[in-house]
């Protein structure tokens, strides 16, 4: 085992530590197979190793730097890889039987970017099928534990990209957030997860869900580390017309923890959410009080629609994944049947076989609410609540740099305990609307609930393209609270 | 199918037309929504790319070249462009649509509310039978003439979609799918920039359906959309027609007929189609909505389909793009640059330069032709704009249409053809020695005058010389010279010819005949 620990160092003082000399990049993709090797037996984060990526990534960091040359932004960085992005020399499952064995033609933008800064790509990382999910108890390939305590959930989908930063597998990771996919297993996992504004990071290559509402954003144990990150990954790509021209700033350089004058406000009317526990309503009031004690004007606001958000998105994100998830038809890839009687029959049962339940229900589900005669009832319906969800945050915005909410109703759950689709949606009552709405959000590490010894979420959510503001803001509170992110477990075991 | 059998059936029924044309916009180069080449043929699966193959991950850019062509579509036929538009997802399972769902256009087309109006004329007015025979008038603006009549096909919509790959049926006959054991997918052709037009049921007959298709898609050569080869697919014309009892106004069932590759199946096939609904009228049965293929071979339509499938396209907005929005300023910028169109071309023709109808709609009937026309014009003078036109259409037409090429391509140029005119015009070479001139400079490049001058064919007009030869052949040919004088002057053709080859054909023929008469009378 390597004498690096990866838990205790973060992706600024590896790549800070890779340009000094001080180790290699070749050490740092050994210190993290290490700790894969000696965890993720029980974690299970990582669906697929990529050594021979990683080391090749390395060599030519380690050459780079002996050659004087100057060295990319993460050089060196240990970085792991949500499976619904493509990379070249890799398989893309997206944890589903459907594409158990495609193998990428081409690579992500954002993925791209990661390793053209230098990152090194450990692996594709464990998710819940098709991002279908808050726990990665959907994964074809079995469901990813928390390192919090291998009992519970990490949260999903991306509960892979959460446990590998948690457990100091990597330093960073990239997740996809749909409706909080990002967002809430860092709150379940003590990380920090960014979901950057609707346009801002390219989504050319991540595997579509809701292609509305998808973005790809970074983990990291630090709010330095995802800015480091997002710095990285975002801008403009020809290969996305729906990202965004607007300027990527250098976000890592304005975290000087100052939120003086910040207008912080406190969402109010959906902290009394149902299954919202008492000890999450009073992080956030706490968080508030910090807030204000740091300086920033914190007053209350409130978003009236936000609560139907989790019924809109329920019609608008099934209705956009039942159409970008038709093309699994096993016709060019993927599974396939292979005595099928005719096209149909073909059709019904390679998705049948390949898609597990939680991916069939959304399907059904979007494909009845975009039919003939339900269109307007459903689809229709939907759109008028997320522009009234929209008009909510515009106008709260106007009035607030940042809002405060809680990431999630609750802390980690145990495996099994929300066995009715619903509750577990319930999950992402916090996190959807920001993605209905399109705006930025992040969650930081709130602390520990003082039961189950489970960390917390705080969402600071900002303006579209405020991600300076809610990276400042986050870096403000990280320092004030003094969380250490480092699960016991994995002090424990290492 | 005896033509009697639909003007008899048309005597008794109204056939109700409306087409549906997609044309590809070839001129666009590169695909709808990627930057693979648009083309025809080719190794199978050798243009595609992550985004035509569906493949996890890939995402659309809409080519605005595509959308550029289209609102000129729109505004060459009429059309209102709209300021707000966007692309929605067509959604069903085949296997020649990659992504299971095809990116097209639903209730925001690009351009809708068009007309373009129509000539029939020739035998095909027959079918008009509610117009009774010869000068007619029809529909708002229409002018009756050579015993045709105009009428005005109203245009519902353009609007933009990728096309699909294409099937190979193996194991079954003539490819069709019946009967196959496998079928193999090139997806080259998935994602080409296709327009799709929608005509209104304002069309009566298999002839007005053709012509419409051909006023189309001389409309789209003149613009340069697309090369609209029936044949490779670029354009592709399917009809929907029905039949109602001559005085009713409520529609018949309709078919919908596929798969005809030239304007004459559109009209055969049209016109198949009513006669077999009203056989089975007639026969007390009833029309089924279905889709019918057309069968050029058999001369027939068959069912694709026993029973219609009611489809649920789920149509919903693409939200892989942001909807686009347009200027008016932008759309006057590209009503701008709209090249003339093939009837005011032909118009102009006529009033300008006073040619035949016939002649000015050949002239005018492409863009490149019309440009060589007025090219040669300006060069050689508005008066000599028929010459122009008779050399076009005689030995320019000949000589492309021989060597396969263009007429933009020719080695003779607007400036040649002209300078070969006034040749002519100006005495100095013969009608006869034009054409052989002609030829060389077709073949050379080279200049008339120049070819005139190196092969000493310079006409003679000096009447002293003629009179030298004319002197020479009414002596030697006393007999005939007796027969003229005596009343037979038809031999003067033998004399011409006599002193034509004693001049090697460089006789002014004006001026030998004029010689002739005077020394023989």
């Amino acid at each position: 085992m390597s004498a690096l620990d990866l838990s205790s160092l973060s992706a600024r003082q590896v790549r800070d530590g890779v340009a000094a000399g001080d180790f290699s990049a070749r050490e740092l993709a050994d210190a993290s197979y290490a700790r894969i090797q000696a965890l993720d037996a029980d974690v299970h984060a990582f669906l697929q190793l990529t050594p021979a990526l990683a080391y090749e990534a390395a060599d030519r960091i380690d050459a780079a730097r002996v050659a004087g040359e100057e060295l990319p932004p993460l050089a060196g960085v240990p970085a792991g890889i949500k499976d619904n992005m493509n990379l070249i020399g890799t398989r893309t499952t997206c944890a589903s039987r459907m594409l158990e064995s495609y193998e990428s033609v081409y690579d992500c933008t954002a993925v791209r970017r990661l390793l053209d800064a230098g990152a090194l790509p450990i692996g594709k990382l464990n998710m819940d099928e098709f991002a279908f999910g808050s726990s990665t108890e959907n994964s074809a390939f079995g469901p990813t534990r928390n390192p919090w305590s291998l009992d519970c959930v990490p949260g999903g989908s991306s509960g892979g990209s959460a446990a590998s930063v948690a457990a100091g597998m990597v330093s960073i990771s990239l997740g996809s957030d749909t409706g909080g996919s990002i967002r809430q297993p860092a709150a379940l996992t003590g990380t920090v997860g960014l979901k950057p504004t609707y346009g801002r990071v390219s989504r050319y290559g991540v595997v579509a869900f809701g292609s509305s509402l998808d973005q790809i954003g970074p983990f990291g144990k630090t709010v330095d580390d995802a800015a480091l990150a997002l710095e990285a990954i975002a801008g403009e790509d020809p290969y996305d017309a729906t990202s965004a021209a607007a300027t990527v700033e250098p976000y890592a350089a304005v975290l000087d923890g100052d939120v003086r004058g910040l207008r912080v406000g406190l969402v109010t009317d959906i902290l009394e959410v149902e299954g919202c526990a008492a000890e999450v309503r009073q992080s956030v009031l706490d968080a508030a009080k910090m807030f204000a004690a740091l300086g920033a004007d914190v007053a209350e606001v409130t978003l009236p629609s936000a609560k139907h958000g989790l019924a809109a998105y329920y019609v608008i994100g099934p209705a956009e994944a039942s159409s970008n998830l038709a093309r699994f038809d096993g016709i060019r890839y993927g599974h396939r049947v292979d005595d099928a009687a005719d096209v149909i029959d073909l059709y019904s049962r390679s998705r049948t076989e390949g898609f597990g339940p939680e991916t069939i229900r959304r399907i059904m589900l979007g494909t009845y609410a975009l039919s003939a005669g339900y269109y307007d009832a459903y689809y229709g319906q939907a759109q008028k609540a997320r522009t009234l969800i929209i008009q909510d945050f515009r106008k709260a915005f106007e009035q607030f740099d940042v809002l405060l909410t809680p990431t999630t109703p609750e802390p980690a759950f145990r495996f099994g305990e929300k066995s009715d689709p619903y509750t577990m949606y319930l999950n992402d009552f916090y996190t959807i609307p920001v993605n209905l709405a399109g705006n930025c959000a992040i969650s930081v590490p709130s602390g520990l609930c003082s039961e189950s010894g489970m960390p917390l979420g705080l969402q600071i959510i900002g303006d579209h393209f405020a991600e300076t503001t809610v990276l400042r803001a986050a870096a403000a509170y990280e320092k004030a609270l003094g969380f250490d992110t480092t699960p016991p477990l994995v002090r424990g075991r290492v | 199918m005896a033509k009697d059998r639909l003007l008899d059936v048309l005597e008794r029924y109204e056939a109700v037309i409306g087409l549906e044309i997609h044309t590809e916009i070839t001129a666009a180069n590169t695909k709808m929504f990627c930057g693979c080449p648009v083309a025809f043929g080719g190794e199978p699966n050798t243009r595609v790319c992550p985004v035509c193959l569906g493949l996890p991950g890939a995402l659309p850019v809409p080519n605005e070249a595509a959308i550029e062509w289209t609102v000129l579509a729109g505004l060459a036929t009429d059309c209102d462009i709209a300021l707000w538009s966007q692309f929605h997802r067509k959604q069903y399972f085949y296997p020649d649509m990659p992504k299971d769902y095809q990116i097209s256009q639903y209730d925001l087309p690009f351009c809708s509310g068009g007309v373009i109006e129509v000539e029939v004329d020739g035998p095909g007015v027959a079918e008009r039978i509610d117009l009774g025979g010869d000068a007619v008038s029809v529909g708002p603006g229409a002018v009756a003439e050579d015993g045709g009549y105009r009428t005005r096909i109203g245009i519902t919509r353009i609007h933009l979609e990728e096309d699909t790959g294409k099937m190979v049926h193996v194991g079954g006959s003539e490819g069709r799918i019946a009967g196959a054991t496998h079928s193999l997918v090139d997806f080259n052709r998935a994602g080409t920039p296709l327009m799709e037009l929608v005509s209104e049921p304002d069309i009566r007959t298999p002839e007005e359906a053709r012509r419409f298709a051909q006023k189309l898609r001389s409309i789209w050569l003149a613009l340069g959309v697309s090369d609209c080869s029936m044949e490779e697919g670029s354009m592709r014309v399917d009809g929907n027609v029905s039949i109602r009892p001559r005085g009713a106004t409520e529609l018949g069932t309709k078919s919908e007929v596929k798969n005809m590759n030239s304007f004459k199946a559109l009209h055969d096939a049209l016109a198949y189609e009513i006669v077999r609904q009203a056989d089975l009228l007639d026969a007390g049965e009833v029309v089924v909505q279905e889709t019918r293929h057309w069968d050029a071979t058999a001369r027939r339509t068959s069912g694709l389909r026993s029973k219609e499938e009611a489809h649920d396209y789920r149509y919903f907005p693409e939200p892989d793009m942001v909807p686009f929005s347009f200027t008016p300023e932008w759309i006057e910028g590209l009503a701008a640059g709209l090249p003339e169109l093939p009837d005011a071309r032909r118009d102009r023709y006529m009033v300008d330069y006073a040619l035949p109808k016939g002649d000015a709609a050949m002239l005018a009937a492409d863009t490149a032709t019309g440009c060589y026309f007025d090219a040669t014009v300006d060069i050689a003078g508005a008066d000599r704009a028929k010459q122009v036109a008779n050399w076009m259409l005689g030995d320019l037409t000949a000589h492309v249409n021989a060597a396969g090429i263009g007429m933009g391509d020719a080695r003779v140029t607007p400036a040649l053809l002209a300078e070969l005119i006034g040749l002519v015009e100006d005495g100095a070479i013969s009608g006869k020695q034009a054409k052989q001139v002609f030829a060389e400079a077709a073949e050379t490049g080279d200049a008339p005058g120049a070819i005139v001058e190196a092969r000493g064919m310079k006409q003679v007009s000096d009447t002293g010389a003629i009179e030298a030869v004319v002197a020479v052949v009414l002596e030697a040919n006393p007999a005939e010279v007796e027969s003229y004088r005596a009343g037979k002057t038809s031999v003067i053709g033998f004399f011409v010819g006599q002193v034509m080859r004693e001049m090697r054909g460089q006789g002014n023929p004006a001026v030998v005949n004029e010689v002739l008469r005077r020394m023989l009378g």
